[in-house]
């Protein structure tokens, strides 16, 4: 096997032995002066990283008249919840004023199709690339290992046009537009999502089922098993680990996507993200800082959730996908 | 017939996958290098100009724009080069006191759950001048702290650095802290033996032995850098004037705002060269990691 294929392999399983229990568990005594430094020291940076998420809670729940006068560590006096629920259903981005309701339910639309064709593609063509026997899997393998690192800029504008109209085909007089027409859409934000994770998931999925005994393979195609029903039956129940490890980490990142919204997203199609940008930077006047708060809190709260409920499948997902950038 | 079924049901579902990789990445790619050559504007064009084929480029040489994007690029990359110094930090303490290490590592870890754009937000909030946290030092008595770095094109950068060191760190302390761990477990007893000062061991031991896993991330975060887009979008949106454009604003701003598809595509092809010019030394750096492997066997 060629050298990438260790890399992957090396990023999703070996390196991350996370809890692993100390050979020597030593023994308890009493705290050390070192220890103290070293606790504290930690503890400084632990509010370096808690000091923002403070400042936007606080900052939500105040009235801007308590804003304005600048205590930016107080906490809310009054308390209450208006610029939460204004961020929701009234915020204004640009000349519209209905608030992040609506990028909260496109996303949502984007999200569901979106994982369900970039998970089947790519654990079917992981498992095909891993236990079936194909000729040029190797050199596909490698394609796809560098197309995981394009950068988006490069394949944008093809894109664009690809999921428009299309291009102009003539073939022998007859006239058509090669195109998705899927453009603006929320399709056609789910289906760039599919095929953008493609190259990535895809090695994910054929790493780990590279690792499946052969002799569970040789045994199943003794059955008389064909391709589709040994992937139903067998393979596909053995896969919940990674199946909910790559959900996470695909959730988290079409849910904090900004850029193929902004590309692929019309008017009024457009992600929660987008919504954000839109609210918080198109201000005209005073800007209303609680509202733009509660905005981003409502758009973090889910990956958030996720990060705090299935942390451990969270950060297994996202060393996985690092190459993901 | 079914043997000939599961002979063929592989290639048949490889099929999709395939069409995407042809269609989506490498015929777009060659269409994004081709466009680049051409004189496109608002609609793509497809006659090339031999005569003047570098056009796009040759502009882009010169546009001032794009100079400032590519030094943004270096110093952002350098400036993102301390989240790997501090995730590495981070790791080491909590791998030495173990007490708290699953708090510890659940706060610094948290960000990375937020997206860039609500990274960018909040910190544009703290960099408010007037009610942020330039105005509770000025307030304490501090008041030579200048903390309205967005408003200034020279500190402008800076503030994103901060923002997206905060967002990132934890992600390279994860990585790190895997990298401590899978240090054999001897040797810090055989150090604590032989009397070897705590700065000397790092420094002379177990820096040089997670040299592989230094690399990775250094190439992970240059890649990062090359992509950084929403973070400059939510922070300063390009601003003030040029001052915080980076290679990533200025191909979508050269197809969005200047409607300039041949210009956008010669932008996106250098960017592909210095993904490509990160992108090699991984190659390079699994090939040596293999035979390092192999010599140890």
């Amino acid at each position: 096997m060629t050298t990438f294929d260790r890399t992957i392999g090396a990023t999703t399983n070996a390196d991350i032995v996370v809890d692993r229990a100390p050979l020597f568990p030593r023994v308890k005594k009493g705290i050390s002066g070192r220890s103290i430094a070293i606790l504290v020291f930690l503890a400084i940076c632990a509010a370096f990283f808690c000091v923002p998420l403070y400042i936007i809670v606080t900052t939500s729940f105040k009235t801007m008249d308590q804003i304005r006068q600048g205590d930016i560590f107080s906490l809310p006096m009054p308390l209450t919840f208006d610029a939460w629920w204004n961020a929701w259903d009234n915020a204004c981005s640009g000349i519209k004023c209905d608030g992040l309701k609506v990028g909260f339910w496109n996303s949502m639309a984007i999200l569901f199709p979106s994982l369900i064709l970039s998970l089947g593609l790519s654990s079917v063509t992981g498992y095909a690339l891993a236990l079936w026997n194909v000729k040029w899997a190797n050199t596909f393998l490698f394609v796809l290992f560098m197309c995981a690192f394009v950068p988006f800029q490069i394949i944008m504008i093809p894109l664009i046009i690809l999921t428009g109209r299309g291009v102009p085909i003539d073939l022998f007089g007859f006239q058509f537009f090669a195109g998705l027409n899927v453009y603006g859409t929320i399709w056609g934000i789910a289906v760039v999502h599919a095929i953008l994770s493609m190259p990535i998931l895809t090695l994910i999925f054929r790493n780990y089922y590279k690792g499946i005994p052969t002799e569970i393979m040789s045994a199943a195609l003794m059955d008389s098993g064909s391709f589709w029903k040994i992937f139903v039956e067998i393979i596909l129940p053995m896969s919940a680990n990674i199946l909910i490890v790559v959900l996470i980490l695909q959730i988290t990142s079409i849910w904090n996507d900004f850029l193929l919204g902004l590309t692929f997203g019309g008017l009024g199609t457009q992600p929660m993200s987008v919504v954000l940008a839109n609210v918080v930077i198109t201000t005209t006047g005073e800007a209303a800082y609680n509202e733009n708060m509660a905005a981003a809190l409502l758009t973090a709260i889910p990956p958030l959730f996720i990060y705090f409920v299935l942390g451990k499948f969270f950060v297994e997902g996202i060393t996985a996908g690092a190459i993901k950038g | 017939m079914v043997i000939r079924w599961s002979r063929w049901s592989p290639q048949l579902a490889l099929i999709p996958a395939l069409a995407i990789t042809l269609v989506a990445f490498v015929g777009a790619i060659l269409w994004t290098i081709f466009l680049s050559f051409t004189r496109s504007r608002r609609f793509p064009e497809y006659l090339i100009d031999w005569s003047d084929w570098s056009r796009q480029y040759d502009r882009l040489l010169k546009d001032d724009g794009w100079q400032i994007a590519l030094q943004n690029l270096v110093v952002l990359g350098l400036g993102s080069f301390l989240a790997i110094v501090f995730g590495f930090i981070l790791a080491a303490l909590i791998d030495r006191e173990k007490r708290g290490e699953g708090l510890f590592r659940t706060i610094f870890l948290y960000p990375l759950a937020v997206s860039l754009i609500v990274t960018g937000v909040a910190w544009r909030w703290m960099f408010n001048p007037s009610f942020g946290l330039q105005n509770f030092f000025h307030s304490i008595g501090l008041t030579f702290i200048n903390f309205n770095w967005l408003a200034s094109s020279d500190t402008a950068m800076y503030g994103i650095i901060l923002a997206s060191v905060w967002q990132g760190s934890g992600f390279y302390m994860a990585l790190m802290l895997a990298g401590l761990k899978s240090i054999n477990s001897e040797i810090w007893s055989a150090a604590r033996l032989d009397g070897v000062s705590v700065w000397r061991l790092y420094f002379e031991i177990i820096i040089p032995m997670m040299k592989f896993t230094f690399l990775t991330c250094a190439i992970l975060l240059s890649l990062g850098v090359v992509k950084a887009y929403d973070i400059v979008v939510a922070m300063t949106n390009g601003g003030p004037g040029q001052s915080t454009w980076v290679p990533a604003y200025f191909t979508i701003n050269a197809y969005w705002a200047k409607s300039n598809l041949g210009y956008a595509s010669a932008a996106a092809v250098i960017m592909l060269l210095i993904t490509a010019a990160i992108f090699l030394p991984l190659v390079l750096l699994t090939a040596w990691r293999e035979r390092a492997r192999e010599a140890r066997a």
